[in-house]
């Protein structure tokens, strides 16, 4: 079978990520010495040459379907990677050192496409579970007996809304939310920093705050700024009645989200009445018109 | 160049999704299309003459350029060299189609942007680097390149 050599030189040449490269010893395929040889992991392949400036590589290991294994050896810090078919071979190595052996065994062991595959797919679900909860409506404030609410997205751990047309983010150690999943649990998430940034598409630079968050509840947090930042500290009063808001979101998106987690809300708000008037029935809330 | 022939002969062995008859023609000059087998097994292309037990060749498909042709034919192209272009007639506009796309999401390369992609933006939302759990967040061929900092949170209040 004939392989594209060209292509596989170029591969090892080019500036792509290099996984691992070092010396090792390798135990030759006809003479049966230990040879020096400058090897470079990339992906799944090993390519093996003489010195790290060579142009030409001596060979090419391609990992896949083989393990890696501490081997009997002569030599000192050994390992062999196995093909367990029958006629498939064995390729014995040395490293020159145990932390080197140990970390080249460690980095021949996950470089198989499989490995990579499994964990692009898990990572890829955890994603997808993650923008789930993406967008949420947050309580900021209630006056007489009517709840506001900010639609918020979800920013290093933290909720991040605006209250007027720059973003701004909140650091309120009691702002609970409700979040809007296919199985309606009910969540609460502290808010713990504030953030400022000029827009929710550039990735804001977040500042943590100074302040450890159990006392957050107390004063707003001392912070840097960065253009308008609206702090808005839990022991201020219910936003005034007439305060408009603008969502950074277009209006078409907004009125979507807002519809979409309106009837959950409106369910939610009705039981969270319910249980602080202790059992009374709850009135159903208007959700907050902005405008 | 030396590299472990029997064992790349296995691996064309296992069992692929995507394989199938079509018509492939070589990147020289003169080069003919010939039908051929061809299968995608991880990020090899591996191509058998119909009915044979042990492949022709392998391609190995990192740093290359997968392209429509026209309706029912791609190219693989390495180097921007035209001597490097191979072209594969399919049965149809569908299957070209899921094959050019199977054979981008295959490349090494292609995956480790995507891990990478996806571990920048869950730390962006939830605040805490998935890989750690696994224990491989130093790793280099995990590392962030686009400049975005992992910011430490303090969780003890949580």
């Amino acid at each position: 079978m004939k392989i594209d050599e060209k292509i596989v030189s170029y591969f090892e040449s080019c500036d792509s990520p290099v996984d691992k490269e070092g010396y090792l010893y390798k135990k030759g395929e006809i003479k049966t010495s230990y040879q020096k040889r400058w090897c470079v992991l990339k992906g799944n392949l090993l390519f093996y040459k003489e010195r790290p400036s060579d142009r030409d590589l001596i060979g090419v290991i391609v990992l896949e379907g083989c393990t890696v294994q501490l081997c009997e050896s002569e030599e000192q810090f050994a390992f062999s990677l196995v093909w367990s078919d029958p006629g498939l071979r064995t390729y014995k190595f040395a490293a020159e050192d145990e932390t080197s052996q140990e970390s080249w065994i460690k980095a021949l062991l996950s470089a198989n496409h499989n490995y990579l595959a499994l964990l692009v797919t898990d990572m890829e679900n955890k994603y997808k579970g993650e923008i789930k909860t993406l967008c949420v409506f947050i309580c900021v404030g209630e006056k007489e007996d009517a709840l506001f609410w900010r639609a918020a997205v979800r920013y290093q751990g933290y909720f991040v809304y605006n209250t007027d047309t720059l973003v701004t983010f909140s650091g309120e150690r009691s702002s609970t939310f409700y979040q809007s999943t296919q199985t309606s649990a009910l969540h609460s998430y502290p808010a713990l920093a504030v953030v400022t940034g000029t827009s929710m598409s550039s990735n804001p630079v977040l500042h943590a705050p100074a302040v450890s968050p159990k006392t957050a509840g107390i004063r707003s947090p001392k912070l840097r700024h960065k253009g308008n930042a609206n702090v808005l500290p839990i022991s201020a009063p219910a936003l005034p009645v007439g305060e408009r808001s603008g969502i950074c979101l277009g209006k078409e998106e907004f009125s979507k989200l807002h519809e979409d987690f309106g009837k959950e809300v409106k369910e939610l708000i009705a039981e969270w009445s319910k249980q602080r008037r202790g059992g009374a029935a709850a009135q159903e809330e208007n959700l907050i018109d902005f405008g | 160049m030396r590299f472990n022939e029997k064992e790349l002969v296995s691996l064309s062995r296992q069992p692929s999704e995507m394989a199938a008859e079509m018509g492939m023609r070589g990147p020289k000059k003169g080069d003919v299309l010939k039908k051929r087998l061809v299968k995608l097994v991880v990020n090899f292309l591996f191509y058998f003459r119909t009915d044979e037990e042990e492949p022709i060749g392998a391609l190995l498909l990192e740093q290359c350029r997968v392209q429509k042709e026209d309706n029912q034919s791609f190219s693989i192209a390495y180097m921007d060299e035209a001597e490097r272009k191979y072209l594969f007639e399919c049965g149809s506009e569908e299957q070209c189609q899921k094959w050019i796309d199977s054979i981008v999401k295959a490349s090494y390369e292609f995956m480790r942007k995507n891990l990478i992609y996806y571990r920048t933006e869950i730390h962006r939302l939830t605040g805490k680097d998935p890989l750690e759990q696994y224990g491989i967040s130093e790793e280099t061929r995990f590392q962030v390149t686009n400049g975005m900092q992992f910011m430490p949170r303090d969780t003890s209040s949580l």
